[in-house]
């Protein structure tokens, strides 16, 4: 196999963890500061999609790319509203059931707002077309991804590493009622925390629509994954969710090539030997 | 009954326990003194075996434990009462006190007998209640009944499992003063040949219920005798209020 | 701690009585609805033994049960074992395999013991979907019912499937009460409560959350069996998540730590289901509304919400704490 088929096969699965990372930031930070597990995370990212699919067709892609996300956040100002901050001091299982109802609900209001047929979207004229790598073509588009994924990493590491917000975050995950004696709004800063989530849930979603086909249950597909992903990774690091992505992206992608029947045990198989070996992930904000 | 030899241990830099030595005989009333981070807890942990120290060696009865690990330690015979009480909130006092019980008679281990009513079991619930004085909240839940009760029963836990010798990490912990001479008295109540050890802060429990007490300071074991002679010398005075040198 | 209170054995029988009633009355199509309850009941049994009396909530029990069927249909199929041998065989495989997953997972707690469940399930759901010896997508077929000729019941009749379904649920639910009410039963609570205590006390308790997981699996090995005897067609979808999921979902609608409450949620959410779709094709959306309400409720479910009201009349208030008598000479500070 030449350079050409590694360079493919890297910017692959880089694009695949580039857009788990969007999906697992969010949630992940989510449960580090709020300690909430929000399975209803995939349905938002779903809805993001459906948002980009119906705004772009009439609009074009650009004014998708920033819709979606206000669009999702929105959703999420309201979920945090009436069932979220309720049930945030409640134990895992009654957030996992909660938010598995959300699922359902979600689900079947996609159903009724869109129907059951899958939606496609169109790509924009700068970002169609091939680049050629290594002597083979590779679309524009998913180096698009990359770019954007990677930009998103670098803003979030600046806004968590050298501003005043993001000490604020980073000392809620550490200790949410000792930062509150501090004087820090930690329910403000709940609310905003997982506004900004769901907003980057919503950005997974126009950017995976052009190329995963729009389905009702694509909400769920992704899901699994991207619990691996922040599972793996280490709960409420920003750090763990890029490590849990590139792990994830890389190892299913290169399983496909080279142990195709084993390739989606594998990523199971490794979640497992992590959670025996390392019972919080590997890189957790409360170790 | 519990020989403690050449105990060491430290987390990096600091030394918490430094060569301490001490042996309790059968039926003996120990407390172990010392002011806030004299290495009392973590001696205490080490004891029970949440922690392994870096060297040095614990007997039971003979037989020697450094290796075990908790569960192991504790069917040997060597049983414990938390500071924070470590209950079974949810469940009664007495299903508490049968789960102790049951551990001690095998019945916990059985796919066929209900500890909770096996005779053996009850009569030790029924003689471990009275002994704590909780025979009135048996049937209440641990959640629903007042912290000093629930002291009684973390004492009771420990002793439901007729050990041999009963580690207790600062029994009267948040009991006022009226209630600590009851406490006092129960404990002095206890069966003869009930090895007890005990971590405390307070001295009058020390004096009132220690056949001798061993002072620890800085990780070290600086006094170990009987209560009258420590009553007699500056020694503790300096340990916890300072001396006129420090002035 | 697991008793047979009053309440409990009315509804019980109750249920019961109902459901065999029901069997005796409905029509073919009733008479499959009514075998989808009872095996989906025994499953949130065994369900209810780790997670409501052990804490331990699993979603591995969906690939459990999923195991269960196609370790039957695998014997009776390709190995051509008649009924009895293979489910015998098949229950105590279950058994074994929940055993291996309670004890490695024995050391996460919270929603990390979640996620390692969950991931075991997807395991064996990507294996049975990937590989060729399971029929993958396509799944397997060709299994077959135990014959009881020998007592002059033909299994292949629906109405004496269905009696053989509720024989086997009352098996499993006795089995499971019984498990309860033994020492590793009693055990189990004691570490759902406080683990660090069981330890202190000398209890091995991983071994307590491994043997809870093993004898839970003997159950859902026994549901998953009559599962592929009912359908006599089993698929991977059989053992994805989302089958724990519903699980999970009947246990809560029910009551959790109740042992009735599953059966009562099994009647209740295949009934709301196959009523809800008959009207709307979007039954999920009523499901997770449902779902949610009864979640925020803070309620345990239908059956845990009723007793905890009937508890409530009957609570004996806690006896004063009298302070001891003083020693002489001594008074006491105002």
């Amino acid at each position: 196999m030449d350079i050409g088929f590694w360079l493919i096969q890297t910017l692959n699965a880089l694009q695949l963890s580039m857009l788990l990372f969007l999906l697992s930031v969010g949630l992940t930070v989510i449960f580090g500061l709020m300690h909430f597990v929000n399975l209803a995370h995939g349905a938002l990212y779903a809805f993001g999609a459906y948002v980009a699919a119906t705004v772009s067709a009439s609009l074009g892609y650009w004014p998708a790319l920033v819709l979606a996300p206000i669009a999702v956040a929105a959703i999420g100002f309201v979920l945090y509203a009436t069932l979220i901050r309720s049930m945030r001091k409640s134990g895992p299982m009654a957030q996992v059931l909660v938010t598995f109802g959300l699922i359902f609900a979600l689900l079947d209001l996609t159903r009724i707002l869109w129907g059951d047929l899958a939606l496609g979207m169109q790509l924009p004229q700068l970002l169609s077309g091939r680049v050629t790598l290594g002597g083979l073509g590779y679309p524009v588009y998913r180096l698009f991804i990359i770019a954007l994924g990677a930009a998103v990493f670098v803003t979030l590491a600046l806004v968590l590493g050298r501003t005043q917000i993001g000490a604020m975050i980073r000392a809620g995950v550490d200790n949410d009622e000792m930062a509150a004696c501090l004087g820090i709004n930690v329910e403000r800063l709940f609310f905003a925390v997982f506004c900004v989530g769901c907003a980057l849930a919503g950005l997974a979603g126009v950017v995976a629509a052009p190329i995963l086909s729009v389905t009702p249950d694509m909400g769920l597909q992704i899901l699994i994954p991207t619990l691996i992903v922040i599972v793996i990774g280490g709960l409420g690091s920003l750090k763990g969710a890029i490590t849990g992505s590139l792990i994830y992206g890389f190892v299913t992608t290169f399983g496909a090539v080279f142990l195709p029947g084993l390739a989606s045990i594998l990523i199971y198989a490794l979640l497992a030997l992590v959670l025996v070996v390392r019972p919080t992930g590997l890189f957790p904000a409360r170790g | 009954m519990l020989e403690v030899n050449n105990l060491d241990k430290s987390f990096g830099a600091i030394h918490v326990t430094c060569d301490v030595s001490l042996r309790v005989e059968k039926g003996e009333r120990r407390v172990i003194l010392g002011p806030n981070g004299a290495g009392k807890t973590t001696l205490f942990n080490q004891l029970v075996g949440e922690i392994r120290p870096d060297k040095g060696s614990i007997r039971l009865d003979g037989h020697d434990v450094t290796a075990l690990d908790v569960p192991a330690r504790a069917r040997a015979g060597l049983s414990r009462s938390y500071q924070k009480n470590t209950l079974c909130d949810g469940l009664t006092c007495r299903e508490n006190l049968s789960l102790a019980a049951a551990t001690h008679t095998g019945a916990i281990r059985s796919l066929f007998r209900d500890p909770m009513t096996d005779p053996a079991v009850r009569e030790i619930v029924a003689e471990t209640a009275v002994l704590v004085h909780l025979a009135p909240y048996l049937d209440h839940r641990v959640s629903e009944v007042s912290y000093g009760i629930r002291r009684q029963l973390e004492v009771g836990v420990a002793l439901a499992t007729r050990p041999k010798v009963v580690l207790m990490d600062e029994p009267t912990s948040g009991i006022g003063p009226e209630m600590s001479h009851a406490f006092h008295a129960m404990l002095n109540g206890l069966p003869r040949d009930l090895t007890l050890v005990i971590i405390e802060h307070d001295m009058d429990l020390a004096f009132d219920v220690a056949d001798s007490i061993t002072v620890l300071n800085y990780g070290q074991v600086v006094f170990d005798g009987a209560p009258e002679a420590a009553r007699g010398s500056t020694l503790l005075h300096d340990i916890y209020l300072g001396s006129w040198e420090d002035a | 701690m697991f008793h047979h209170t009053p309440l409990r054995l009315i509804t019980l029988a109750a249920l019961l009585i109902g459901l065999f009633a029901a069997t005796l009355t409905a029509g073919y199509f009733g008479l499959e609805i009514l075998a989808e309850i009872m095996v989906l009941a025994m499953l949130v049994i065994a369900l209810d033994l780790v997670a409501g009396f052990g804490g331990m909530v699993s979603l591995a029990h969906g690939a459990l049960l999923g195991f269960g069927a196609y370790a039957y249909a695998m014997m009776t199929g390709s190995l051509g074992w008649s009924a009895a041998p293979a489910m015998v065989a098949a229950i105590l495989a279950t058994g074994a395999v929940s055993w291996v997953v309670g004890a490695i997972c024995a050391g996460s707690h919270g929603i990390y013991f979640i996620m390692v469940t969950l991931a075991f399930g997807q395991m064996a759901y990507s294996f049975a979907f990937e590989s060729p010896y399971f029929g993958g997508d396509d799944g397997l077929g060709g299994i077959t019912r135990p014959d009881l000729s020998a007592i002059g019941v033909d299994l292949n009749d629906s109405m004496s499937f269905a009696l053989y379904a509720l024989v086997c649920l009352i098996v499993a639910y006795l089995f499971a009460a019984r498990v309860l009410q033994s020492g590793l039963g009693r055990a189990l609570v004691g570490v759902r409560e406080n683990e660090q205590r069981m330890r202190a006390l000398g209890q091995i308790t991983w071994r307590t959350k491994a043997h809870a997981f093993g004898l839970s699996g003997l159950i859902t090995g026994l549901a998953g069996v009559v599962s592929a005897q009912h359908v006599m067609f089993i698929s991977p979808g059989l053992m994805s998540w989302t089958v724990s999921g519903e699980a999970l979902v009947v246990v809560i609608l029910g009551g959790l730590g109740t042992l009735v409450g599953p059966i009562v949620g099994a009647v209740a959410f295949v009934l709301i289901k196959h009523e809800v779709s008959a009207i709307t094709a979007y039954w999920h959306l009523v499901v997770g509304v449902i779902l949610i309400a009864v979640v925020m409720s803070r309620a345990n479910g239908i059956f845990g919400f009723v007793e905890t009201q009937l508890a409530k009349r009957k609570k004996a208030p806690v006896p004063e704490a009298k302070p001891a008598p003083l020693p002489k000479g001594e008074t006491r500070d105002a």
